[in-house]
């Protein structure tokens, strides 16, 4: 009688319960204990954190919460929600922003989207807009909303990035430039300087950190047509992995610290220009 | 028929005094008609029986009462009344003629001019017949008055009209003459805004009565006259500014016109009207941006119709001056919101008014946007009137009340009531109520009484719309017609979040309400407090307007914009000037006042204040103004401004070398226009002033009498006239007429 191996036993059970799980839903979506799509009703505070819901690419529909479903990939809800949920604990606890203490999701088929003048979006490497959502989405900024990309990394994510992005705003009239030092969005509460790269949670177990091809991190923006930063794009780097694992010992305290400090001056800069 | 029945005309009753010429005193005349009365009805009564029921009694009341009447007129007879008049003497006294030769006289009716009427009444035996019995003099009068030989000399050119002028003068020049009468032939068309009190009491003082004719219709037959145009006369660059036109109509009622105000030849605003009856007062109110910056006569007219007798008196202009300085708005925001961040983009495309802001963003960090320097604010809330006066209005965001120090809290009082400046009280967690503002010592600043309680801010939608005062208010007009103004507003989108304000105070004006749950309430409050404005707007929720409407949709924007200009427009700097009237119709003379306040807007009556004055062809002048009494920093200047034209004037105010502030208003002198309005005889001018002075009021077909009843004056040389009045016709037909009654009640009651 053949005994078959130990570890390639349980590599192949754990894989195929991971695939079942998949399956069935994610496991996210199994154990999320939040609401998928919170109405505009259920704010009572006056900021939301609130995540983009898009068509990722290759998809029929906005698919599920992480990982791979039925619909396709659903790169939109990466890291979701403990990222959510950690970044506005800070929020709440080192600013005087009334937030909510859960996160909202939002999509580009309603006007609903309108009542929350942040958004946040990761994976943008594969979003995906009809003409329709994309008009919505640049009335949406053109009014005064305020877009946050992340999670994007390479010359490949950023051209698929830009594919989605110029059906927002034309290259012409909006073009892309780098955040300098000097620009007040990295000075609205923190003062933040010296600004580096901030690794997703990979560099526990890789030491690198960066991904695919995306060596150095780029901080860059698109402004109206009054200079004010409308949309903030992080590429090359994974703030959202820097807020979901911050609490974990072995994730490096100053990729947490500068990931917090970015994102409350990103919002505080989003509530006040 | 008057004359027949009294004897005398009816010039001798109203200008004479009764007297009774009897030897007895006329107590005795009152006492003897009492006992005569009485004696006669103890006779009546001793004829009465017991049994005479009530209808009798009557009728023997009456008949005494016609006896008693008829010996109360024996009585008075008996003690020879008689009436008094002073008189001119003939030959002695003269008698101006004072005929209008303005412009307005040159009017046709009927195809005959009034000046041709005036002509053809003096000529129809009026001036010959007062020649006869007096002395005459002819005077002609526009601006002035001046002697004539003869009516020929008129010529109906000057296009201005001073009665009250001419008048004073005339009195002047003829102060050693014995003038018994002026008669003033006009059609009252006055342009300096009537008679004055001067020249009524130097008549008065020489009983010199004057004799007013009135020449002309009272109106035209097809006209339309703009009477007046109101509005600021100060405004900030490109805002808007609300014009009110007045006017009235003949022969166009229900007929449709055009109203427009223009700037040179550019239209600013423009729209129709439906003309009201004849003669009624119409009023109608033109939005318009008044442009960049610079001193401009504006000018608001209606359209001619067709078949107008009068074009002329269509448009009348107005100066305003467009200020392009600076006004700073303070704005402390407790808590970032999204209301702060619009209403700063909003206020970016302002370019007069600067938002400066404090944010606090944790409870030790304030974010301060729009300083000029890196020093502004940098220590907080200010705690100096000069540096919290630097700014014109304050905005109060979500902060309490506690926030600030019992000090500051007190310098926010001065800022409005001392200062002059606006303060916006905004909706939110630590706002009104909720922040303790309603017992704090600001309570009464507010134009609401704020609820006494808490958890008054809700996070829940609230509709929106506007209240009546709103709809034509500056602050909420969204849109130029009222109408599509409050359908905007009702479909403005809801409000994030709303705030019970409480109860508006009398005198306070709720300019927008909002619903939530079937509850309504002042969503927009504002009152004039001390030298200052305050306004509580209950909601931190209007940025969802922005974002919940279409891109390009201006509400959001103008409402903010409006509401801070608003605020900003009434705060006065260090020196305000200001003349009662920046329009000089013919007469250039001018009032300069300023009011001048020192670096903690006191009154700073030890200033220095020179108004300096430029004008047409070079005209320059340096004036030094001189305290106002019992006005504290007040200032005042008399100037005559020779020439028509533009006059720019800058006030100046020093302390010793030291400017404290300048001021620069305009004002423009025009001749010749305003006789081209009301020009319907003014017959109320005409009769005041003849009640005024003891003349009469005579229409010209009327002057035939005109010869007799001058005669009867007190000015001049008099003599002093008894007419006995006994024999009077009157007299003899009341007798007559009493006696008859008595015998014809008799008969037909039955009593002997």
């Amino acid at each position: 009688m053949t005994f078959l191996p130990r570890t390639p036993v349980v590599l192949l059970m754990g894989l195929t319960t991971g695939l079942l799980a998949f399956q069935s839903g994610g496991f996210q979506r199994r154990f999320n204990p939040y609401p998928a799509y919170e109405s505009a009703g259920d704010s009572k505070h006056e900021f939301a954190w609130s995540r983009l819901q898009y068509t990722p690419l290759g998809g029929g529909g906005y698919g599920g919460f992480g990982g791979y479903n039925r619909g396709g990939f659903s790169s939109w809800s990466r890291d979701y929600p403990k990222a959510d949920i950690t970044f506005l604990a800070a929020l709440r606890r080192l600013t005087r922003i009334d937030a909510r203490s859960y996160q909202q999701v939002v999509d580009l088929e309603s006007d609903a989207i309108f009542n929350f003048p942040f958004v946040y979006a990761v994976q943008v490497q594969s979003w995906t807009f009809s003409d329709q959502q994309a008009a919505r989405l640049r009335d949406y900024l053109l009014k005064g909303g305020f877009l946050m990309v992340d999670d994007f990394h390479g010359t490949a994510d950023w051209e698929s990035f830009l594919r989605g992005m110029r059906m927002v705003l034309p290259t012409e009239k909006y073009p892309i430039s780098d955040l300098a030092d000097g620009d007040e969005i990295f000075h609205v509460l923190y003062d933040i300087g010296q600004r580096f790269q901030v690794p997703g949670e990979q560099y526990v177990n890789t030491g690198r950190t960066y991904e695919k091809d995306g060596y150095v991190a780029k901080w860059r923006a698109i402004r109206d047509d009054k200079g004010r930063v409308i949309v903030a794009i992080c590429h090359n780097m994974h703030l959202g992995d820097a807020w979901e694992w911050a609490d974990d010992a072995q994730y490096p305290e100053p990729f947490a610290s500068m990931a917090f400090r970015v994102g409350i001056d990103y919002v505080m800069y989003s509530m006040t220009h | 028929m008057f004359k027949f029945l009294f004897k005398y005309p009816w010039s001798t009753f109203s200008r004479g005094h009764f007297v009774l010429l009897g030897a007895w005193p006329a107590w005795m005349l009152g006492l003897s008609i009492v006992v005569v009365s009485s004696g006669l009805a103890l006779l009546i009564r001793a004829k009465l029986t017991p049994g005479d029921v009530g209808s009798r009694k009557f009728r023997v009341a009456g008949i005494w009462l016609l006896q008693s009447m008829l010996a109360a007129l024996l009585l008075l007879l008996l003690w020879q009344p008689a009436i008094t008049t002073a008189e001119l003497k003939p030959q002695q006294d003269i008698i101006v003629f004072l005929v209008d030769d303005s412009r307005s006289m040159t009017l046709a009716e009927n195809g005959t001019t009034r000046q041709a009427q005036a002509i053809a009444a003096l000529g129809a035996g009026v001036l010959t017949g007062v020649e006869k019995r007096f002395q005459t003099r002819l005077y002609r009068f526009d601006r002035q008055a001046g002697r004539i030989a003869n009516l020929k000399e008129l010529h109906g050119s000057v296009p201005a009209t001073r009665i009250g002028d001419s008048l004073k003068q005339i009195a002047a020049e003829t102060q050693e003459l014995p003038v018994g009468a002026i008669v003033l032939l006009t059609d009252g068309a006055d342009n300096s805004g009537g008679i004055d009190a001067d020249t009524i009491a130097a008549l008065r003082s020489r009983h010199i009565p004057v004799h007013t004719v009135g020449f002309g219709a009272d109106h035209a037959t097809h006209d339309v006259e703009v009477d007046d145009a109101v509005m600021a006369p100060r405004a900030m660059a490109d805002s808007r500014l609300g014009g009110v036109v007045r006017f009235h109509q003949y022969g166009y009622g229900g007929r449709k016109g055009k109203i427009v105000v223009r700037d040179g030849t550019t239209i600013l605003a423009s729209h129709e009207v439906t003309l009201g009856p004849d003669g009624a007062a119409q009023s109608d109110t033109l939005l318009f941006n008044v442009g960049a910056a610079g001193a401009k006569a504006l000018q608001f007219s209606i359209e001619p119709l067709p078949g107008e007798e009068s074009a002329v008196n269509n448009s009348v202009s107005r100066i305003v001056n467009v200020e392009s300085d600076k006004r700073r708005v303070l704005y402390l925001e407790g808590e970032p919101r999204w209301e702060y961040k619009f209403v700063r983009r909003a206020e970016e495309d302002d370019r007069i008014v600067q938002l400066v802001s404090m944010l606090r963003t944790t409870e030790n960090k304030i974010y301060r946007q729009g300083v000029q320097d890196p020093k502004e604010l940098a220590e907080g809330f200010p705690t100096r009137a000069e540096n919290l006066f630097a700014y014109q209005a304050l905005v109060i965001g979500s902060v309490e009340a506690t926030y600030f120090t019992a000090a500051q809290r007190e310098l926010i009082r001065e800022f409005v009531d001392r200062r002059g400046g606006g303060l916006l009280l905004l909706g939110g967690r630590f706002s009104l109520a909720d922040g303790g503002w309603g017992v704090s010592n600001l309570a009464d600043l507010l134009p609401v009484v704020l609820p006494d309680a808490k958890g008054t801010f809700h996070v829940e939608p609230a509709t929106v719309e506007l209240a009546s005062a709103g709809v034509d208010n500056y602050i909420t007009r969204l849109v130029d017609d009222s109408a599509a103004n409050a359908k905007r507003w009702k479909s403005l989108p809801y409000l994030m979040d709303f705030q019970e304000p409480g109860a508006p105070k009398p005198g306070a004006t709720v300019l927008a309400d909002m619903s939530a749950g079937g509850k309504k309430m002042p969503m927009l409050t504002t009152e004039n407090f001390g030298r200052g404005r305050t306004a509580v707007l209950a909601t931190s929720g209007t940025w969802r307007w922005q974002m919940n409407s279409p891109v390009g949709d201006s509400a959001f924007t103008l409402f903010w914009q409006q509401l801070l200009r608003w605020l900003v427009t009434g705060t006065p700097g260090h020196v305000t000037a200001s003349v009662p009237n920046q329009m000089l119709l013919d007469d250039g003379r001018v009032a300069l006042s300023a009011e001048v306040r020192g670096d903690d807007y006191q009154p700073a009556g030890d200033a220095r204040v020179e108004a300096h004055i430029i004008g047409p062809g070079g005209v320059s002048a340096n004036i030094e103004m001189t305290p106002t009494p019992d006005a504290p920093g007040n200032f005042q200047a008399e100037w005559t401004a020779n020439t028509p034209g533009s006059y720019l004037t800058e006030v100046i105010a020093l302390r010793g070398e030291r400017a404290v502030g300048r001021d620069v208003l305009t004002f423009q002198r025009m001749d010749g226009v305003a006789e081209n309005f009301h020009t319907g005889q003014n017959r109320e001018l005409l009769t005041r002033l003849a009640s005024q002075t003891g003349g009469r009021y005579w229409r010209p077909q009327d002057l035939a009498d005109l010869p007799d009843e001058i005669a009867f004056s007190e000015a001049g040389v008099t003599t002093r006239e008894t007419r006995e009045l006994w024999n009077m016709p009157i007299f003899l037909l009341a007798m007559v007429l009493l006696r008859f009654t008595e015998w014809l009640l008799r008969r037909k009651w039955g009593i002997v």
